[in-house]
């Protein structure tokens, strides 16, 4: 058996550190991709020894690293990891084939730092000791602030600043959370112990419950605000929309949030003081969420910004579907992240194509772009009617298990998620009518439709939420049985 | 032989100052070898005696845990500062008193770590000022660095006076300069007034050299104007030895006056962390940025004071070594910047600021290994791992969530939040934009010594055991 949670961190830095190396664009690109596929080929062979039955820590390595902290390299793979490792392992290689028809400077540090963020990513979703957990959050924001920085928009400086203060406030707060349930777990075994899970074991026992609600609210949130949830979401519009098209799809496969909230807060919410407020504020902050980002949605004239509000909206069912705490409810929520990814890839890749070839991502001065680019419009349309729940696709399996099953506990919050249904539908119809269909703008000029790469790109995805959008089960079954865990902890504590 | 280190080093300096006279300028680069070699020498010698635990000198001396551990910090230092020293002597006709100066300095930081005695940590702790002072002033054709020299003399001469002021008090209260003995009397100072005012009196003394606002005044002007290696030994050293002396002093003698002295470490430790670090986002010298950032340094370390648990102290004491490392290893890769910039302008008139930042444009490409030691030595001071400044801020900062005081570790964290703006702009500047002129070669001393704190660095961030069981086992010795 390979150690693939070890190698599927290693490989892509090996791999960043080589692209780094490199002198001339075509270098980097192969280089990046073939690296990417190495990590896709891992994520496969761990995919295909995986026993999805199971909800045990699998592909387990552990190695005691600093003793006297209780510190251990510990990395292992469940069905809660599994399928946003798969989701980033598919989704890196085809971003970096979309990205090479884009011109820019410094390749080589480009594309390693793509690399640098898949491992980053990667490393969080693998990492089953808070020292390593904390570290590689920590190391997602580097590549992300400098995508954003060095190749972003007008904005790209105020914009990369202001994602990089904000989350990393947010993650400082989450890690005196940790310190706090590290302490209080040493002060009951007096072993120290930086263990993701026995600290979630020990929490139960800390007699204070106003410092189990403390630990609680400061770990929940530095997972909301990197979601990011209402009303801690101000950071994601201006990044989103100022990233390069690569960036953005980095900030979509960034889903270290809502995998903080399956990980560690949703096994210790039952033993907080008041696990029902939890539920309560959860449930809240993802139906507004829901609303709120959808209403904005409906007001952007970039594209991009719609899109990226648009996010904001479809994360909300993250949250509603974990505070919904029953299997179906949780695993809704996990297939959302899921699904999530890949839909935002799609529509983030069309607004960068159009951005490029049409000159502008404003939508009142596109309009007939279908007449020109026959195959964007094709994959757009698809990616737009994944995003607004059509039934087929991955949307609508992971929104409609998240409302139903969500409704017996929070019917009100349920509501007003429904509510914005009809609006997700307006916005994405009226955006598409309004920039593909219609008159074709004359003012645009000749306008190209994707090229090969993009076009390979783009179907790949699309056919993948396809075949997930008609047969969920080959991810959906690993969450459920990892859902289950969770919510029968939940139940034997009487929530 | 527990004191082989501390001869080791006298004596290679003495032997330098004495063979430096009779030494042509060329011939006179073979001293900076000679005392590298004596200065491993004493290395080995202090790594061999770790786990010792005895005292010296009718006990005015004391081998601990503690003590190698801060010789340890020193020697590091004074090596990369020797190693550096190599090119910056370069056909100097100073070599000698250079290096016989720096390793003075050392020796008197070695007794004061060891130092059980008021009376000899004090004269130990004068050693090492006043070695200092002459190392400060050492470029004497240089305004900066005479202005440096004298600033630090003066003030340096002020809160000594002001320690041994305290110093009295605490003998007059006490009737015993020992400082085992003190803390058995220590109640006789508490319970008199003049308890509080030696006190004050001894922050304001060892404040001074751990440079802790509002005693830090000297401290930019003096690193700025230093040569660059010599604000290395300044901040990654001696400042050290102001933190093993109050170590010492406050938490062992002054045990019976905590109450008083911990209030006043946890404003100092607040104010001097917010301060260096608001006013080092405006620096437009690297060298004074870094003596700003050294003060925000000082008061993360400061904070060991406040929390006084086991885990802060050693934190505290971890931070220390990791500091060496950081702050030595960056003021000599500024040191390798301004030596570039200066040897370029030969026959030019001089810049009036060699360390200005945009001497450091594009040095990922001009001098790659200094950019890249640099960035690793910035980095690891904004407390990023994998590096020593992560660990030792990792322990520190826990810590005072342990001793239920959050809003301390919040203050802390949003500061190296803060800090990591000011350190990524140098990394902007060196890896972003664009160079100035062509590729130089790098000195190979100057190579070697920076090699050697980035893996001391890397080395306490990837491998921590060995190094968080020292600083535990050495703050057993203060609890």
């Amino acid at each position: 058996m390979l150690p693939v949670a070890s190698l599927l961190i290693l490989v892509p830095l090996i791999f960043a550190a080589a692209t780094f190396l490199t002198k001339t664009k075509n270098q980097a690109e192969t280089l990046a991709f073939a690296g990417s596929l190495a990590t896709l080929g891992l994520t496969l062979y761990a995919y295909l020894n995986f026993d999805s039955g199971s909800a045990a820590m699998q592909f387990f390595e552990s190695i005691s690293w600093t003793p006297s902290l209780g510190i251990k390299y510990s990395v292992g793979i469940d069905g809660i990891s599994l399928p946003l490792i798969l989701l980033n392992a598919i989704v890196t290689p085809l971003l970096i084939l979309y990205s090479r028809s884009e011109e820019r400077e410094a390749s080589n540090r480009f594309y390693a730092l793509i690399l640098v963020m898949q491992a980053a990513v990667i490393g969080v979703f693998v990492s089953l000791d808070f020292f390593m957990f904390y570290i590689f959050w920590e190391l997602t924001l580097i590549p992300l602030f400098f995508m954003v920085n060095l190749w972003g928009g007008e904005k790209r400086k105020h914009a990369s600043y202001k994602f990089f203060i904000y989350t990393h406030v947010a993650s400082l707060v989450m890690l005196l959370g940790i310190f706090g349930l590290f302490y209080a777990s040493w002060q009951q075994t007096g072993i120290p112990s930086f263990d993701i899970r026995e600290l979630i074991t020990q929490f139960q026992f800390i007699e204070s419950g106003g410092l189990k609600d403390a630990i609680f609210l400061a770990i929940l949130f530095g997972f909301l605000a990197k979601i990011p949830s209402f009303p801690f979401h101000s950071w994601l519009p201006d990044a989103y929309s100022e990233a390069p098209t690569a960036g953005s799809v980095l900030f979509v496969l960034l889903k270290i949030g809502g995998y903080g909230l399956f990980r560690i807060s949703l096994p210790m919410l039952p033993n907080t003081g008041k696990p029902e407020l939890a539920i309560t504020v959860m449930g809240l902050l993802g139906g507004v969420s829901v609303l709120y980002g959808a209403l904005l949605a409906l007001r952007q004239r970039d594209l991009k910004r719609m899109i990226a509000y648009s996010s904001v909206s479809h994360m909300g069912y993250v949250t509603l579907g974990a505070a919904g705490l029953v299997t179906m409810s949780v695993s809704g929520a996990m297939f959302q992240q899921f699904s999530h990814g890949l839909i935002m890839s799609i529509l983030f890749m069309s607004a960068g194509v159009i951005h490029k070839n049409a000159g502008t991502r404003i939508i009142n001065e596109l309009g007939g772009l279908a007449s020109k680019m026959p195959k964007l419009a094709v994959l757009m349309m698809l990616g737009f009617m994944a995003s607004l729940g059509l039934p087929g696709l991955t949307g609508f399996i992971a929104e409609f298990l998240v409302l139903t099953f969500t409704f017996g506990k929070l019917p009100f919050f349920v509501i007003i998620a429904l509510l914005a249904i009809v609006i997700t539908a307006g916005y994405h119809l009226w955006a598409m009518q309004r920039a593909m269909f219609g008159v074709y703008n004359e003012k645009l000029g000749p306008v190209a439709d994707l090229d090969f790469s993009q076009t390979f790109a783009m179907a790949i995805i699309a056919l993948l939420v396809l075949y997930f959008g008609l047969n969920p089960s080959p991810v959906l079954d690993m969450m459920i049985t990892n859902s289950e865990a969770i919510a029968g902890f939940a139940a034997a504590a009487g929530v | 032989m527990l004191l082989a280190p501390e001869i080791t080093i006298a004596v290679t300096g003495l032997i330098l100052l004495l063979a430096g006279l009779f030494m042509s300028p060329r011939s006179k680069n073979l001293l900076g070898y000679l005392a590298t070699c004596g200065i491993l020498i004493a290395l080995i010698l202090t790594l061999d005696s770790f786990g010792i635990n005895t005292t010296m000198f009718s006990g005015t001396l004391s081998i601990d845990a503690l003590s190698q551990f801060f010789k340890l910090v020193f020697l590091v230092v004074v090596l990369l500062v020797a190693i550096a020293g190599i090119k910056y002597n370069e056909n100097s006709s100073h070599t000698e008193e250079f290096y016989a100066l720096s390793l003075f300095a050392t020796f008197g930081m070695m007794i004061v770590a060891s130092a059980n005695d008021l009376i000899v940590l004090f004269c130990a702790f004068e050693l090492a000022s006043l070695a200092t002072y002459a190392l400060a002033a050492f470029e004497k054709q240089n305004p900066r660095s005479l202005e440096a020299g004298m600033k630090y003399f003066v003030i340096g001469s002020v809160s000594a006076a002001l320690m041994l002021f305290g110093m009295t008090f605490v003998y007059g209260a006490t009737g015993t300069t020992s400082i085992p003995q003190i803390a058995a009397n220590s109640a006789l100072l508490a319970a008199s007034p003049i308890g509080l005012v030696a006190v004050v009196l001894l922050i304001a003394g060892f404040g001074f050299k751990m440079a802790l606002v509002p005693f830090h005044m000297w401290a930019p002007d003096t690193y700025q104007g230093a040569p660059s290696i010599v604000s290395a030994l300044l901040a990654a050293g001696s400042k050290k030895m102001g933190f093993v002396a109050a170590f010492r002093v406050f938490i062992v003698a002054l045990a019976a006056l905590q109450p008083d002295w911990q209030l006043a470490f946890t404003l100092l430790a607040v104010v001097t962390m917010t301060f260096g670090n608001v006013v080092a986002v405006s620096q437009k010298s690297v060298k004074r940025m870094l003596a700003y950032s050294s003060l925000a340094q000082a008061g993360y370390i400061a904070m060991a004071f406040a929390v006084l648990s086991p885990m802060a102290l050693a934190g505290g004491i971890l931070y220390t070594l990791a500091h060496a490392f950081m702050k030595a290893g960056a003021f000599i890769a500024a040191g390798a910047v301004v030596w570039m910039v200066t040897s370029e302008r030969k026959g030019q008139p001089k810049l009036k600021l060699p360390d200005h930042l945009d001497s450091f444009k594009g040095l990922g490409y001009r001098m790659p290994l200094t950019a890249f030691s640099l960035m690793i030595f910035v980095f690891s001071l904004a407390g990023i791992p994998p590096t020593g400044g992560f660990m030792a801020k990792f322990v520190l900062f826990s810590s005072t969530i342990e001793a239920g005081l959050p809003w301390l570790a919040l203050i802390a964290i949003l500061n190296s939040a803060l800090s990591l703006y000011y350190y990524a702009r140098l990394v902007k500047y060196m890896y972003v934009l664009p160079p100035e002129g062509g590729k130089v070669r790098e000195p190979l001393p100057y190579a070697i010594a920076l090699v050697l704190a980035v893996a001391g660095v890397l080395a306490i961030g990837l491998w921590h055991e060995p190094f968080v069981q020292w600083a535990l086992e050495a703050a057993k010795v203060l609890v």
